[in-house]
């Protein structure tokens, strides 16, 4: 592969050198498999089923599963394959959000503090103590109540804001330590100002460990969001996700599993899949890899 | 010394705001009162002044901040029993259900992670990345449920919840018997976690180039791996795990309300959904400061084991 | 194939056959024969025992004053009692009291201009508490008193009506009331011993909180909160012999999922409330009975008629519901019977009105059925157009409507989205808005509770009257009652129903002691509420009990009480 001289160059190579890594991990490959077929799934829902997620029938209640309801039906005799399908709509996308929040508040928080230390880091990071010492579950449970309710945007911007510390904090470390290195050096000599040397040098130095812990964080992002349905505080019945299906199963656990199982089933799978690819983007991007790779 | 005189500012300013969204909410701990035939609106208001609910917002706050710092962390409004006497009463359970977790957790993350990080791509690495990242993917409470399943309704090897057999005084194997399913929900999903970052720790120092300086200098490969890599990697665990304290306190809510244990986050949970202030106030005031002491622990423990990150 | 996915997948499959497996249906044993009712003695009652029972929540106190929780009367049940109780006719008993008082045998008396009236009890003699002090005259004109000092108190309903209390004799109180109040004989239900709380300064702190005196055949021995609650037998209680079991455990589980798996496991002998759709999970077993009581708890669907503001307009009607056309043509698209049949399967009555049971709940009252045909041709003829979208709309108005109801409950839920179907089909959008418990039933002004606030469309809830009804259909019904920024927000006249009729025949039952006469009162203002169309009366509930066969001498319920009315008779057999 040729090596160019260049900072982009030595970008563009280090992409596609990941990029070799990444394909050769296998779990990493069949993660992203699963989750692109889920996701197509998700997405195909309405040209895929023929039956409505919300539309009650009282007369088909727990019905076990069958040619015309491959997965059964639930407790008000709604298809469940169906609701399997919307509810991907709903679980993966508030994942993927709420993620995009927390990554983006929490790099602008950990660039800032990062670049220009000294006080203004201070004054960032006791705002970071003072968001993370907030309990969590009690703050969503507050702010359900307050706004009556989650809808979907709020339910992606309380799990950003809750979320962000982390990125954050991995940020800061970064830019504290990159800030020093020859090549920040280099670019202030020949003049560039601060915002070119943050946004053309820094960052994209700093991708990796964010592109780790964004792909993580989706992953638990759909975890908190289906604990919070189970205890009743996430999107509101009739809207399908998988985590307010779990929530009514639970009850109804020991007289139709599959109601059940499912649910459970593909929050599992996309949480699995999702954290494969982490563990593959991580050892594909981390240059210091580069190292074990060569001695296997 | 600067940062523990920054935090009290911090704490005031928490303390605050939380009370602040908690009065904002709609309903309060009167609510219990509904559909008590008879109950009319002048019983309303009494017991609303009763219980100091009709003052204005700042002035509860600053009183409560005032009794909270004196000692007297009030009543609860529905239970109508001293705060910190019904702290007292859960502390010790939930103490006992996350320090064990705890201790189980960072007795097996240790020796788990590093043979996986020194032998890696073994049978044993592979079986024990598979478990993790199976168990890691887990919601807890669905773990919960189905060990409940499993081991308490079909096998019956072991209770459907609860702390202690109704009606039997403490003993410690019937306490050991009921502890089982509720850590291991908490500590498996928590073990994939921390064996993974131990792994990934390991492998980044094994990695490292002054480790090869270190094996260059003819060390046996053992004492290398103990004395250096562990030492390195366990900086970050140390920084989670410290993180990981407040939670002795504040334990894992929904999993004692799966099982039923009689800790404090049952306690947080049955007080918010009542919106019973006085617990909500002190637990959460408690909480606080020991999120914002094990914050600054973990930055102290970081600062002094790690050389390389200075501190300006 | 690599190890790592070998292993990954392993793992995967072993879960899921673990989940398969264990979801797989218990198959019910052999020889299903329908287990005889409990409390059927198999011999004669056995002395000794302690009886375990599930209870999915808890009681945040024990203090009878602060009543305020079903489950807290459950267990006060077996530990306080009072002058009267209430039996399963819904008329009143002697507990303490040597009769009930009434106008024919001389207990009650009206003064001459008949605005005041004496109700005198005689003490059964020789009741002793259950530390042994014994019961006297003093301690009802205590309880009086406590009821009205005591600032932290739940309703002081009745006992603001005494101006004193005589206690010529230890056995003899006479109670002065200064006005005519019927519902008298539930007053006393539950009596505070004067020597124990005499010397607290502020009862609320006391430790008769969580462990009251009583003359129940129990005592409170433990209070252990998230746990369990701990009653044993009453060495002083009045009749010999009994109770039978030694004690009770009331165990706190956290759900009802929970108690019954522990139900069927044995863990506990009896559960406390199972749900309607939950007697199916112990329908098969043959270890396990259920108990079925008629309950006056009507769960039911409120319908606001005035407009979506804080009702300062005295004469505001609500855009949509303001028209009695709708009102009625949501009754008929009700299917009553079948979501009784589907969710609650079969487990309660269709509702008609709010006295469902007792003394005074009219007998030959009725609500309009389930017919969607007749829904829609109303709505027609009464000038509520359907548009392209289904949905009805009138001068502008477009019928959408929201119901509330608490979050959480399974069976609201599912009813919730019933109705938006059904109402979708003749014309009518619904929403749902649901809310925590603690919010929804909040039942304050100045917390703007959405029902005294008039600032809800539909609200779905269960509740149920005292046994005497006047209270209730005097604060629900009658006009004086709604709330207001006139009137301070007092009153729970939710639906803003307003009928000059009904307020007179409700103000003639308050002002009789002549049951016979309340009674019809009761029955013309209930007739006349149904006409108004407000509410949508759902079902008569039902109170469900589930006990292990083990458990003996239960005998058929007490609506208006509980499941522990009579634990002083229960016994296990082996």
């Amino acid at each position: 592969m040729p090596v160019a001289v260049t900072p982009e160059a030595r970008q563009r190579g280090q992409w596609q050198m990941a990029l070799e890594r990444f394909r050769g991990h296998r779990p990493a490959v069949i993660g992203t498999f699963v989750l692109v077929v889920l996701a197509l799934l998700a997405i195909g829902a309405p040209l895929i089923s023929p039956y409505d997620p919300e539309k009650t029938q009282l007369l088909l209640i727990f019905e076990r599963p069958s040619l015309s309801h491959p997965m059964g039906t639930d407790s008000l005799g709604r298809d469940l394959a169906t609701r399997i399908l919307y509810g991907g709509r709903v679980s993966l996308s508030i994942g993927v959000m709420a993620v995009a929040v927390a990554i983006t508040l929490g790099t602008l928080v950990g660039m800032v503090a990062g670049f220009y230390g000294r006080w203004i880091d201070g004054l960032l990071m006791r705002f970071v103590d003072m968001m993370l010492s907030f309990p969590d579950l009690f703050l969503l449970i507050l702010i359900g109540v307050l706004l009556k309710g989650m809808t979907v945007p709020v339910i992606v911007v309380v799990l950003g804001l809750l979320r962000w510390m982390r990125t954050s904090r991995l940020v800061r470390a970064q830019f504290l330590s990159l800030k020093e290195r020859e090549f920040v050096e280099a670019a202030r000599t020949v003049g560039a100002d601060d915002l070119r040397i943050i946004f053309r040098h820094i960052l994209p130095n700093s991708l990796a460990p964010i592109i780790v812990a964004a792909t993580l964080g989706v992953a638990g992002a759909i975890i908190t969001e289906s604990t919070l349905s189970f205890l009743g505080l996430g999107i509101q019945p009739p809207t399908p996700t998988w985590g307010n299906m779990l929530k009514d199963a639970t009850r109804d656990m020991e007289r139709a599993p599959w109601t059940a199982i499912y649910p459970g089933l593909f929050i599992f799978l996309a949480v699995v899949s999702i954290n494969f690819i982490g563990d593959g983007l991580r050892d594909a991007l981390d240059p210091r890899h580069v190292i074990r790779t060569q001695r296997r | 010394m600067r940062r523990l005189i920054g935090a009290v500012p911090l704490l005031l300013a928490i303390t605050a705001v939380l009370f602040g969204i908690m009065k904002s909410v709609p309903g309060g701990p009167l609510a219990i009162y509904e559909g008590t035939p008879g109950m009319t609106d002048e019983d309303m208001a009494r017991l609303e002044h009763a219980f100091g609910l009709d003052q204005p917002l700042p002035i509860q706050y600053v009183s409560w901040l005032g009794r909270f710092l004196a000692g007297d962390w009030g009543y609860s409004i529905i239970q109508h029993q001293p705060v910190l006497g019904l702290i007292g009463e859960r502390l010790p359970n939930t103490m006992l259900l996350m320090g064990t977790v705890f201790t189980v957790v960072l007795v097996l993350a240790i020796p788990i992670g590093t043979v996986t990080a020194v032998r890696q791509y073994s049978w044993f690495d592979h079986l024990v990345t598979g478990s993790t990242f199976a168990f890691l993917s887990t919601p807890t409470f669905w773990l919960g449920l189905l060990l409940i399943i499993v081991f308490g309704l079909q096998l019956r090897w072991l209770p459907l919840g609860g702390m202690r057999t109704a009606g039997v005084d403490f003993d410690l194997v019937d306490v050991l018997r009921h502890l089982i399913l509720p850590v291991a929900t908490i500590a498996l999903v928590q073990l994939g976690g921390r064996v993974r970052y131990l792994r990934a720790s390991m492998l980044d120092t094994i990695g490292q180039d002054y480790m090869r300086t270190a094996r260059a200098k003819g060390l046996d490969e053992r004492v290398v791996v103990m004395g250096h890599a562990l030492k390195n990697a366990a900086i970050p665990l140390v920084t989670i795990i410290a993180l990981d304290v407040p939670e002795l306190f504040a334990g894992a809510l929904v999993t004692e309300q799966i099982f039923g244990w009689p800790g404090m986050g049952r306690l947080l949970w049955d007080a918010t959904t009542r919106n019973d202030y006085p617990i909500l106030m002190g637990v959460l005031a408690v909480t606080s400061v020991l999120i914002v002491f094990a914050n600054l622990l973990a930055d102290v423990i970081y600062g002094y084991l790690d050389p390389r990150i200075r501190y300006s | 194939m690599s190890w790592k996915t070998f292993g990954n997948a392993a793992v995967v499959g072993a879960l899921f056959a673990i989940v398969a497996a264990a979801c797989a249906p218990s198959t019910p044993a052999a020889g299903t024969a329908a287990p005889s009712p409990a409390g059927s003695a198999a011999g004669a009652p056995v002395r000794g025992g302690t009886l375990v029972v599930a209870i999915w929540q808890e009681p945040a106190n024990l203090m009878p004053s602060y009543q305020s929780q079903t489950v807290q009367s459950v267990v006060l049940d077996t530990v306080v009692e009072g002058l009267l109780r209430a039996t399963p006719a819904g008329e009143y008993e002697p507990v303490l009291a040597k009769a009930v008082p009434t106008v024919t045998n001389g207990g009650v008396k009206v003064s001459a201009d008949g605005k005041t009236m004496d109700v005198t009890y005689q003490l059964l003699p020789g009741i002793k508490w259950s530390d042994g002090e014994p019961v006297t005259s003093a301690d009802v004109k205590f309880t009086w008193q406590a009821w009205m000092t005591d600032p932290k108190v739940g309703t002081r309903e009745g006992y603001d009506q005494i101006s004193s209390i005589d206690t010529p004799d230890d056995l003899t109180a006479v109670v002065h009331y200064k006005a005519i109040y019927g519902p008298y004989p539930t007053r006393f239900g539950r009596l505070l011993a004067k020597h124990a709380l005499e010397k607290e300064s502020d009862y609320s702190k006391s430790d008769y909180v969580r462990k009251p005196l009583g003359t129940g055949p129990f005592k409170v021995t433990q209070f252990n909160a998230g746990e369990s609650f701990v009653v044993e037998r009453n060495p002083y209680y009045r009749v010999a012999g009994k109770p039978y079991l030694d004690k009770i455990i009331f165990k706190s589980v956290p759900s009802s999922t929970v108690a019954i798996a522990q139900l069927k496991a044995g863990e506990v002998q009896a559960m406390w409330n199972i749900g309607e759709a939950e007697t199916a999970d112990v329908a098969n077993d043959p270890n396990i009975a259920v108990v079925v009581t008629p309950s006056p708890y009507v769960e039911r669907i409120e319908m606001n008629t005035a407009v979506n503001k804080d009702g300062t307009d005295a004469n505001s009607v609500h855009p949509v519901l303001g028209d009695i056309n709708v009102r009625r043509a949501l009754i008929y698209a009700t299917p009553k019977q079948q979501i009784i049949d589907k969710l609650l399967l079969g487990k309660a009555q269709v509702g008609r009105t709010v006295l469902s049971i007792g003394w005074a709940a009219p007998k030959d009252i009725t609500q309009e059925g389930y017919d969607p045909k007749k829904a829609n041709d109303l709505l027609d003829k009464a000038g509520w157009a359907k548009g392209s979208d289904g949905i009805r709309s009138k001068g502008g108005v477009r019928a959408a409507l929201t119901i509330s109801t608490t979050s959480g409950n399974a069976y609201r839920e599912q009813l919730e989205q019933v109705l938006i179907d059904e109402y979708k089909q003749v014309g009518v959008d619904l929403k749902i808005q649901n809310y925590p418990s603690s919010v929804f039933l909040s039942g304050s002004w100045a917390t703007g509770d959405q029902r005294k606030r008039g600032s809800y469309d539909l609200s779905l809830y269960n509740s149920a009257p005292d046994i005497d009804p006047q209270s209730i259909v005097n604060q629900r019904y009658h006009s004086k009652n709604i709330p207001s920024p006139a009137n301070g927000g007092v009153g729970q006249n939710y639906t803003r129903v307003k009928n000059a009729e009904m307020d007179k025949a409700i103000d003639e039952a308050g002002a009789s002691l002549d049951f016979e006469l309340r009674k019809a009162a009761y029955a013309k203002a209930l007739k006349i509420l149904n006409d108004q169309a407000v509410i949508i009366w759902l079902s008569e509930r039902t109170d469900l009990t589930a006990y292990r066969k083990n458990v003996q001498g239960q005998g058929p319920g007490n609506g208006w009480r509980n499941f522990a009315h009579n634990t002083e008779e229960w016994w296990l057999s082996k």
